[in-house]
């Protein structure tokens, strides 16, 4: 492990013992996890814009260096899509819950997908809104004997990867913060994907949700396998169907499938970029 | 001489097209009309949209004011010539052929006025107004059309000849064939002169009448070419000038109206100048990308009206705490609710300068000319900048999709200035994004800067940008962004304009684009001996009391005009200046017009604390347009 680099990720942050997660938190392997796989792709703090989400998962954009913005519940998606297209040579991690992602923000996960801009989207998933004291998310329900669906009140619960999926999203991964390497790996993968790339990391937490333990996970996570093909959207839906009716939890590349692309440039935002441009050709048309 | 002895008015006509929105054409007509008339050097103002919210069927009228100097406003309601481009049939009684123009807007019509329609269905009967010296003219368009021409399409063309020949205009084809050659020439040269065919056939649909009835024509638009350089132009259109000259490179709009066309433009136009235009999937994903668009250092501006604003009001506080700048278009529609989606009105002034919860800084400003659309966006551009704070820029439907004749000197070229943006790493200390200043405004810097990393979050943060719950620093952070407000009035608030002397006289008060009609009121309250001032904002929040004060220290009484109910800026006013208003307030969708402003400021006058309501029933006041409208419309 190159530690001196994992030491430069701890600058501009808050220091280590000011991390405001419950002991055992989830998010720690995930916070673990973005460092080495920012080190290893030697990405530099100033060029990093970490969007954060609201709620506990959100403030893991404080915990570790580099540019980083928190706005609404919900819109961490739009803010990072804004900010890459003004400047694609940002590297555009967003990193929320949920609730966040899939609730409040489910507007903007299934148009950002659709859009496919070059960014990361890490969902830290842990089926209950912690900061508010244990409310059902969306994604509330995993492996639970199912009641749900009788009432309202208590609807059966979104599927990420399927609805990331459905969104024509072409990248779509699954992580286990208890398993830190596989994280990172997921991680390095997503950054380097060239488009918008999804990673639903089962985050436990484990103050609220006593029942998708870490113990719950590591008995029922299992490897894609080998021969997966990821490009094959079918055989994506397939995979994630096939796991669920095993009562397994897929880890890994399930779907990764880039669009062809054509390069952005920076817009103009220097002074002398922008000064005297000349109206004529609009005006003309007005003539 | 004209009919009854009058003389024949040069260059100064008020038209109305009116026929059923998108099969007829009402406006493809008059923005031909418009740019011919800026070309031959005249000055034409179409800015009181009459349409409907839906595409097709509904009554569509478009009233213009075209004259030889740039015109005060767009004037009254009242009309020279009336173009009715209908030709319903009516199933039900044969004989009344259905047409909505002359039935809604003949009352507007002027005593020895034109009345030109579309005959092909039948005529009307037009005893009514031929009584009150109204020449009329039935003109079989459509017919001649679809059997002479055998394309139903020209119908327009044959009306727009029609009504040329009743302005006395153009009579050697210069203009109408320059135009049509730069629309048609690419579609081959039978289809232009298909069209000067059909221009010709109405101008001698014209003669026959003339000839038949001797009459004389009451108006003439003489060419006066070569005097300046114009264009034809919508305040949207100015607006998106003015941002992509202020140095706008992003924009972010959601379909509605009338702000869509500001979204069209800039998709359109900004690539052309480096930049992106995004249709957001909803009114949040817009703002939202356009906060992120200014955080990444480029100016980001968005666009909506009303409904969309509502839904925008969550980001406005995230603008206010991350102190990302962004400008927000409001082309106000009559509200509240969905509303009356194509009727202007001045009712987003609370939305905007309280939405959102807690206390953040904003500046509103309100053009109010087309020409300003263009002006103060380039103030907004760099207030936007300079303060870091939402900046809201409030139009109406009227301005906003209303055209008129613009001279190309208001189009300078400014120099754009970035304000206190952190170019490089400073390593003698730390960056502070969010540092305590005396101005309240913090050194930005955008993220890609060497050596320089920011934190920014709409929870509350110390000067790095961590989040602080800290009292102190609660109370410093806060402080200091509501500090920017006192450096903007000190260093950047423009005062309100002020036409005529306050001292002793009654004062209008108006805001935002009402400012032609009123001081077009106020010339006409003049002529009646009653010296009123106009005092007129644009630089509409927060206001600056001290400068104010004085300004209103020794006024008369002060009547505040607005086109909404309850008269809000009246009530802002009156909150930051203590001083009693009088009120005259217009809110049934129909454009605000001079002789009713003046005789509704009269009678505001008569006693304190009047308020008095355009329109409305419970204080009638003449009306001159709007009593023959549907519900419905």
């Amino acid at each position: 492990m190159n530690t001196k680099g994992i030491k430069l990720w701890e600058e501009n942050a808050v220091p280590k013992h000011r991390i405001q997660w419950c002991p055992g938190c989830g998010d720690f392997g995930v916070l673990a996890a973005l460092k080495q796989a920012l080190t290893e792709l030697e990405v530099m703090p100033h060029e990093l814009l970490l969007v954060g989400g609201i709620g506990c998962s959100g403030q893991i954009r404080n915990y570790l260096n580099g540019n980083a913005f928190h706005g609404t519940h919900g819109g961490a998606l739009a803010y990072g899509l804004g900010a890459k297209m003004a400047n694609p040579d940002l590297k555009v991690i967003c990193l929320a819950g949920d609730g966040d992602t899939l609730a409040i923000g489910v507007e903007n996960f299934v148009h950002v997908c659709r859009r496919d801009p070059d960014m990361v989207l890490l969902v830290m998933n842990n089926g209950v809104y912690g900061l508010t004291k244990g409310q059902d998310s969306p994604t509330a329900g995993l492996g639970q004997p199912d009641e749900r669906g009788s009432r309202e009140e208590h609807p059966p619960m979104v599927d990420a990867l399927l609805l990331a999926l459905a969104s024509e999203a072409t990248f779509v991964a699954q992580s286990f913060s208890g398993d830190v390497k596989h994280t990172a790996r997921m991680i390095v993968e997503a950054i380097q994907h060239p488009g918008f790339a999804f990673i639903n990391d089962f985050s436990p937490c484990v103050t609220y949700n006593r029942f998708n333990t870490y113990d719950w996970f590591r008995e029922r996570v299992e490897y894609v396998p080998d021969d997966h093909d990821p490009s094959d959207r079918d055989a994506a839906w397939r995979l994630v169907r096939e796991f669920a009716r095993r009562g397994k939890i897929p880890l890994g590349v399930v779907y990764r499938n880039p669009r062809p692309k054509r390069p952005q440039r920076r817009l103009p935002m220097w002074e002398d970029e922008l000064s005297g441009v000349d109206l004529d050709p609009v005006l003309a048309g007005y003539r | 001489m004209g009919p009854e002895g009058e003389a024949v008015r040069v260059n100064h006509v008020k038209l109305l097209v009116g026929g059923v929105q998108l099969r007829d054409g009402v406006t493809t007509v008059t923005d031909i009309l418009g740019k011919i008339f800026t070309r031959a050097g005249l000055f034409a103002v179409a800015m009181e949209k009459g349409y409907a919210s839906t595409i097709y069927g509904a009554h569509q009228f478009d009233p213009m004011l075209v004259t030889e100097e740039p015109p005060v406003s767009y004037g009254d309601a009242e009309v020279d010539v009336l173009v009715a481009l209908d030709y319903d049939s009516n199933p039900d009684a044969p004989e009344q052929p259905n047409r909505d123009t002359v039935l809604r807007h003949g009352g507007k019509l002027r005593d020895g006025g034109i009345l030109v329609y579309d005959s092909s269905t039948g005529e009307i009967p037009t005893g009514a107004l031929e009584a009150r010296g109204i020449q009329v003219f039935p003109i079989p368009a459509r017919r001649i059309a679809q059997a002479e021409l055998k394309r139903e399409i020209v119908k327009n063309v044959v009306m727009t000849g029609a009504l040329f020949r009743l302005l006395q205009f153009d009579s050697d084809e210069t203009y109408l064939r320059q135009l049509l050659e730069e629309r048609f020439l690419r579609k081959g040269r039978e289809v232009v002169e298909l069209n000067l065919q059909a221009a010709r056939r109405g101008r001698q649909e014209v003669e026959r009448v003339l000839e038949a009835n001797g009459y004389e024509l009451p108006v003439r638009l003489e060419p006066r070419p070569g005097r300046h350089r114009a264009v034809y132009i919508s305040g949207n259109e100015c607006l998106g000038l003015g941002a992509i000259a202020g140095g706008v490179r992003f924009y972010a709009g959601y379909p509605i109206t009338p702000a869509s066309s500001i979204l069209e433009f800039m998709e359109q136009w900004l690539p052309r100048y480096g930049g992106r235009a995004l249709q957001g999937q909803n009114e949040r994903e817009s703002i939202r990308a356009a906060l992120g668009a200014a955080l990444a250092g480029v100016r980001s501006m968005v666009g909506s009206s009303g409904p969309g604003i509502s839904l925008k009001v969550e980001e406005f506080g995230v603008s206010g705490a991350t102190e990302t700048p962004v400008i927000v278009v409001d082309a106000q529609r009559a509200g509240p609710s969905t509303g009356m989606p194509t009727r202007p009105e001045q009712g987003d002034l609370n939305l905007v300068i309280g939405g959102g919860h807690g206390d953040f800084p904003r500046i509103v400003l309100a053009p109010g000319t087309v020409e300003e659309c263009y002006t103060l966006m380039l103030e907004a551009c760099e207030l936007s900048d300079k303060y870091q704070c939402p900046v809201f820029f409030l139009t109406d439907l009227n301005l906003s999709e209303g055209k008129k004749t613009v001279l190309e000197e208001v189009f300078r070229r400014p120099q754009v200035v970035r304000h206190g943006i952190v170019r490089e790493e400073v390593r003698s200390k730390p960056y502070r994004r969010f540092e305590i200043t005396p101005s309240g405004i913090s050194p930005r810097s955008v993220p890609g800067t060497p050596g320089v990393v920011f934190k920014a979050s709409g929870a509350e943060h110390d000067e790095f940008g961590f989040v602080s719950i800290d009292p102190r620093k609660r109370a410093a952070m806060m402080e200091k962004r509501m500090r920017k407000l006192d450096t903007y009035l000190r260093e950047d608030w423009k005062p309100p304009q002020v036409f005529g002397s306050v001292r002793g006289n009654p004062v209008l008060v108006g805001w935002g684009n009402t400012r032609p009609v009123l001081e077009e009121a106020r010339l006409l309250l003049q002529r009646r001996g009653v010296p009123v001032a106009l005092v007129h904002f644009t630089h509409v929040f927060p206001l600056h009391r001290r400068k104010l004060e004085a300004l209103f220290a020794d006024a008369g009484p002060v009547v505040v005009v607005e086109q909404n109910f309850s008269g809000q800026f009246a009530d802002l006013l009156q909150r930051e200046l203590r001083i009693a208003t009088r009120r005259v307030n217009k809110y049934n969708g129909v454009p605000l017009y001079p002789t009713e402003v003046a005789e509704a400021v009269l009678q505001a006058l008569r006693r304190e604390g009047a308020v008095v309501r355009i329109g409305g029933d419970s204080q009638p006041v003449p009306v001159e347009v709007g009593r023959n409208e549907h519900e419905g419309d």
